[in-house]
């Protein structure tokens, strides 16, 4: 068996020592107290002689290596050991390993669901890069994560308004005073209970007395099966003393049955206070890590997820499904969702686009979809409706000076939004290289943290996938987004100069807006929508000229 | 036999215990020619002579240190704070020397520290203190605490035959004050009861409603007050005389509790960090169950012992005090 | 920063050329050409010692400074717990002085007098156990280093607090003149606890009862890193004594066989009922206060100057001069003591740990 070489204590206050060189190396001979390195200490430094013969199999910390004290530094074995045989802990501690960040950045949502509520969104929310996807995640996940296990519990989550997402939720599982006995723990129980959100804090001292009396006395009064709330009190505080259940009981022995103090039963279990209703199993937190939505109602009405014996399989969610599963139930417990539902006339767009679209291609080295004609209407539109291009801070309207487009790329696993900054300030052949740029790089994980951040208005494009039209959730801090239906070709009837009515087949598309009727309401969205639909069906698109 | 005074009965224990140990020594500034300041020792010089009544430079340093290591070879020695406030002056040799050296290193150290503590003598604050506190602390020692004539001489005599550092602090207000008669052990007729052991309290007087625990002077002022509040108030104290302050005696402490299920810690320290403290603690902690009220402390309060006797009145517990807490906690 | 090496213990120290005495014809050693005499500074006290009994101080002195180097090396692998502390270049105040007590005599060393206590009879693997703190040590674990006594062998263990040592040992004096034993106590202080007020007061108790008791005044240069020049107004600890109304003598500290006359002087005077002497050893510490620390306070030329004056060394001269030893005699010792020394240590190292409960006993005695 080796003989460990550590690292020693030259002090009593030392807690470490810096190698600075090695006399020795691995495969030579050496003498019992031979001298085998020399280390530097705050107080001093010294050579440091072998504690035993044979050959240095293994040296663990090289030259210039600072090491805590006692810790293995090297072995020496017999010729021919391996290393390794020497017992002990290895060496230095090794790096935790990092939380599988991708280097996307986290989507959007997160950038939101840091724990300000209904503000500005934080710029500091993901850091950079790679760390990004674990640190952000880690703020709206660490902190949380126990206030969601207390929520767990079953436990009122957090009450109050838009300190959502890290709102510090309930104090715990009600520390429920071990009852004295049956009738006197269920009657604390039932006033415990009765309390709004079990704050022990709030009791005085009064009340306290008043229940629990003293060690004694509760004593006794478990043991007769005494209710103390029936025995007058005459102790400080009207309290039941010890005098006071005495005589009690003696008037009990002497006095005939009805004033037998039946044991108050204990209130029927409120609806998973403590526990959860009976054949749930175990629950586990929901979404470990995921911030609690600000102003859940409360009233702890709970479906658990899967029952005991289900046939279910369990995997534990990946951290942009975290991110984006808190945002939404964030946004809607947000926002006053409203969805309205126009259906545009998108021939011209696709006829301009039809013909631009293989010059645009071969010119630019990138596709010309509808997309850019859409955020180009969009951009207009907004200009126009600026309170369609704001957020809500508590009583105050923060109209947003830039105009910044997310869109809504879907990556398979999950959903990130990107955003084009400053997109009024692009034209189309900007926009639709910028949103090309944007989607690839979301796809192949190569976006910046602060792309999908600082969106003032979101498109989502569920048509892609066929959808006719849907109802999106608002992107918080925006007050709107505008979901895009499936283009496509539809019968349609038109009047002709004369006035008659005919069937057409015209490239139709349903957009539909959802709004946040706090700020927006239904006529500033449908004026906005009929600017939008002014634009895609009447716009020239002129500057697509060069392309055709 | 004649009742005797507390201060008489401790010079006749260590009179008994030189007579019949030759181990046994006193050192001390002004014990031997003048016999101390009270008295305590007159006489023992002229009947042991000066090597075995030494009197010494006023050193209590070196006092005690000499006494430790006389104490390691097999003598018995005892020395004599003139005044127990002095006491600190050996702080380093008690609580490093002799409090440790058995735990150390195995040898035993059998001395015995002893002399007048406590106020009401308009001592003011060098020659009133009650330092017993300070030594709680220390692993190893023992410290002994009497009340009454009999104890001052039956625990001496304890103190001296005990194989540990024994701290011995006799209350200078008892020395004259009380009487009372001696065990009739050593008192002449040749039996030998043995003496009362350390570390046991003694029950002063029984009772039913609530417990003062106490020691030294403070027991008389206990006792005072049962009788007080038993024809006006109807309320029956128990009185447990502690005696010896360390090692506590527990299961006596406990087994009051159990019986009145209320308890006031009364002592003549100031009151942080106080014996009473470590009572009242190991009550909460093991007697929670018998209590029917917090535990009280009747203690000093934390100021150096004042000189005038308005202040000093203010200062120390007495009988109103006491029976007025005693009330208060007797109604909870 | 000088550095702190571990030197390998096998080689013993070469003997310089120097020699005393005249014709000691038939000893091998002086068969070679005779040497130069050797400075008057080299030169030992007269003694009243025997040959044998100086071998003796040889190989006692050789001891510690052999036992410390080892505790050196375990040191610097880790195997001792806490400080460690060393009396290289004091080993003749220490050996020299126990060496002049009688059995029945008591002593109290402090943490660089393993010398004493080797001479007293305790053994470098119950040193090595109070260093390792293993369950087997005099003390079962309950304390480390030299803190440990053992009545049998006259030994009282000191508390770190200096000072308070005197007291207690004027007090053993006491009983032992009490209990008619004619003992002598013997105790040592350094120059940094010659400040404290238990000194004083354990001095002037001493002389004040008269008492047989004997103090070494270790005068070594260093209280840690204050040096005597902020210690004291005076350059001379001795002078002291004649606050006391006792002797106060002064000794070169380096001098094994000056150090065993003085000593003995004094003993014997206490012992006769001439109450307490205080003796100060001029001498040097030639290490930190302790292992950890390297002393880079001390100007070096003050350890080149006293490494001439290395009390091991001088000895060595003095016997090789005088041809009470030969060089293979002196090498003998030497091997002979480190072969004990690693069966001792092997002994140290193999022992086990005390047991945790041990912890709570022994508070007090029964």
């Amino acid at each position: 068996m080796a003989t460990e070489v550590v690292m020693p204590q030259m002090g009593e206050s030392i807690a470490e020592g810096t190698i600075t060189k090695w006399l020795v190396k691995v495969g030579d001979k050496v003498e019992r107290d031979q001298p085998l390195f020399e280390i530097s200490t705050d107080k001093v430094d010294a050579e440091i002689p072998s504690p035993a013969a044979g050959v240095l199999i293994e040296i663990r910390n090289q030259e210039g290596e600072t090491v805590p004290v006692n810790q293995v530094v090297a072995s020496i074995g017999a010729v021919g050991e391996a290393a390794g045989a020497a017992g002990g802990d290895g060496g230095g501690a090794a790096a935790a390993p990092e939380p599988p960040a991708a280097p996307e950045a986290p989507a959007a949502p997160a950038a939101t669901a840091t724990p300000d509520g209904g503000g500005a969104p934080t710029p500091a929310a993901p850091a950079t890069g790679k760390a990004a996807g674990g640190a952000a995640a880690a703020p709206a996940g660490t902190a949380p994560a126990a206030e969601a296990t207390q929520a767990a519990a079953g436990e009122e989550t957090a009450n109050g308004a838009a300190s959502g997402a890290a709102a510090p939720a309930a104090i715990g599982p009600r520390r429920v005073p071990a009852p004295a006995g049956g009738a006197d723990g269920a009657a604390a129980v039932a006033a415990g209970s009765a309390g709004a959100d079990g704050e022990l804090a709030e009791d005085t001292e009064d009340e306290r007395l008043r229940r629990f009396s003293s060690p004694l006395v509760r004593s006794i009064a478990a043991k007769e099966g005494v209710d103390l709330q029936l025995v007058e009190g005459t102790g400080a505080h009207g309290r039941v003393t010890k005098g006071d259940i005495l005589g009690f009981l003696e008037q009990r022995r002497t006095a005939p049955p009805p004033a037998r103090p039946a044991a108050v039963p204990p209130p029927p279990a409120a609806p998973s206070l403590t526990t959860a209703p009976p054949p749930a199993p175990p629950q586990k937190p929901p979404a470990a890590g995921a911030p609690a939505p600000a102003s859940r109602p409360t009233g702890g009405f709970h479906v658990p997820a899967y029952f005991e014996g289900e046939n279910v399989e369990i995997e534990p969610m990946s951290k942009i499904r975290q991110i984006t599963a808190a945002h939404m139930v964030y946004s809607k417990a947000t926002s006053a969702h409203v969805t309205t539902i126009f259906d545009f006339d998108m021939s011209r767009v696709a006829r301009a686009r039809a013909r631009a679209k293989e010059g645009f291609a071969r010119k630019e080295g990138t596709k010309l979809t509808f997309m850019p004609f859409i955020f180009k209407a969009v951009v207009n539109a907004l200009k126009a409706h600026r309170k369609v291009n704001a957020a809500i801070d508590g009583t105050n309207i923060v109209y947003k000076r830039d105009i910044n487009l997310g869109m809504a790329v879907d990556l398979g696993h999950g959903l990130i939004v990107p955003v084009i900054k400053h997109a009024d300030l692009l034209n189309l052949v900007g926009l639709a290289k910028a949103a090309n740029d944007l989607a690839e790089r979301a796809r192949s994980k190569k976006l910046k943290p602060e792309e999908a951040q600082g969106g003032t208005f979101t498109i989502t494009n569920p048509g892609v996938f066929g959808s006719l039209f849907g109802t999106p959730i608002i992107n918080q801090p925006q007050v709107a987004i505008l979901g895009v239906g499936a283009i496509e070709k539809r019968p349609v009837v038109v009047e002709d100069e004369l006035g008659n009515d005919m069937l057409a087949i015209r490239t139709r598309c349903y957009f539909g807006i959802t709004y946040d009727h706090r700020l927006v309401d239904g006529a500033d969205a449908d004026r906005f929508m009929n600017d939008l639909k002014k634009t895609l069906e009447t716009d020239t698109w002129t500057e697509l000229e060069p392309y055709a | 036999m004649t009742a005797v005074t507390y201060l008489e009965a401790i010079r006749q224990a260590l009179w008994e215990e030189m007579e019949s140990d030759s181990r046994v020594f006193l050192l001390g500034q002004d014990v031997g020619i003048y016999g101390g300041p009270f008295r305590v020792t007159a006489g023992l010089l002229d009947h042991f002579g000066p090597e075995r009544v030494i009197d010494t430079p006023i050193s209590e340093s070196a006092m005690v240190g000499a006494a430790i290591g006389a104490a390691m070879l097999g003598m018995r020695p005892v020395v004599e704070m003139q005044f127990i406030d002095f006491i600190s002056c050996a702080f380093n040799q008690i609580i490093n020397f002799a409090g440790p050296n058995h735990y150390r290193w195995g040898q035993r150290v059998p001395l015995v520290i002893r002399g007048p503590s406590g106020g009401n003598v308009h001592g003011s604050a060098f020659h009133s203190q009650n330092p017993e506190s300070y030594f709680q602390h220390t692993p190893g020692l023992k410290i002994v605490a009497p009340a009454t004539v009999a104890d001052a001489y039956g625990l001496l005599k304890a103190a001296i035959r005990d194989p540990n550092p024994v701290l011995f602090f006799e209350h200078k207000y008892l020395y004259r004050r009380i009487k009372g008669e001696l065990p009739a052990a050593n008192g002449g007729d040749g039996g030998s009861e043995a003496p009362p052991a350390l570390g046991r309290a003694r029950l002063a007087r029984p009772g039913r409603d609530l417990s003062i625990i106490t020691y030294g002077a403070m027991l008389h002022v206990a006792l005072e007050a049962a009788e007080r509040l038993a024809a006006e108030a109807g309320i029956d104290l128990e009185v447990l005389d502690l005696r010896t302050v360390k090692p506590l005696d527990e299961a006596a402490i406990l087994a009051t509790v159990r019986k009145t299920n209320k308890v006031l810690v009364l002592t003549e320290e100031q009151l942080s960090g106080s014996v009473a403290g470590e009572v009242a603690a190991r009550i909460a902690e093991r007697g929670f169950a018998w209590l029917d009220g917090p535990v009280h402390r009747l203690c000093c309060p934390d100021t150096p012992v004042p000189y005038s006797p308005t202040l000093e009145e203010a200062y120390l517990p007495n009988v109103d005090k006491l029976v007025a807490r005693v009330r208060e906690l007797a109604s909870y | 920063m000088p550095k702190t090496t571990s030197t390998s213990p096998a080689a013993p120290a070469k003997p310089r050329r120097a020699a005393t005495a005249p014709a000691k014809a038939n000893t091998k050693a002086n068969a070679k050409a005779k040497p130069p005499r050797p400075p008057a500074a080299d030169r030992l006290a007269a003694t009243e010692l025997t040959p044998a009994q100086q071998l003796d101080l040889y190989r006692f002195m050789k001891l510690n400074r052999m036992v410390e180097e080892r505790l050196g090396n375990l040191y610097r692998q880790g195997k001792v717990v806490g400080g460690l502390y060393s009396s290289r270049g004091q080993e003749a105040t220490s050996v020299g002085s126990a060496y002049a007590l009688a059995p029945q005599d008591f002593m109290g060393p402090l943490i660089r007098n393993l010398g004493s206590m080797l001479v007293r009879g305790v053994k470098p693997r119950e040193v090595m156990m109070q260093y390792m703190a293993k369950g087997g040590s005099p003390t079962g674990g309950k304390d480390g280093n030299t803190h440990f006594g053992d009545l049998e062998r006259g030994l009282v263990a000191p508390i770190s607090m200096l000072g308070a040592l005197i007291p207690v040992m004027a007090g053993v004096a006491l009983a032992g003149r009490m209990q008619g034993r004619g003992l002598v106590a013997l105790t040592y202080i350094g120059d940094g606890g010659t400040s404290t007020g238990d000194f004083h007061e354990g001095l002037n108790l001493a002389a004040v009862l008269a008492v047989p008791l004997v103090v070494i005044a270790e005068h070594n240069g260093y209280a840690y890193s204050t040096p005597t020049s902020r210690q004291m107004r005076i350059q001379d600890i001795a002078v002291r004594a004649a606050a006391y109304g006792i002797p106060g003598e002064i000794v070169d500290g380096n001098d094994v066989l000056a150090v065993h006359a003085v000593t003995r002087r004094a003993v014997e005077r206490a012992r006769a009922g001439g109450g307490p002497t205080l003796i100060e050893a001029k001498t040097f510490r030639m290490k930190g206060h302790a292992e950890h620390d390297d002393a880079g306070y001390v100007p070096p030329e003050l350890f080149e100057q006293w490494r001439g004056r290395d009390p091991i060394e001088r000895f060595e001269r003095h016997l090789l001069g005088g041809g009470l030893a030969g060089e293979a005699e002196l090498a003998a010792i030497a091997a002979a003591i480190d072969a004990e020394l690693v069966a001792e240590m092997d002994f140290a190292l193999a022992s086990p740990m005390p047991p945790p409960e041990r912890a709570l006993e022994g508070v007090y005695a029964t």
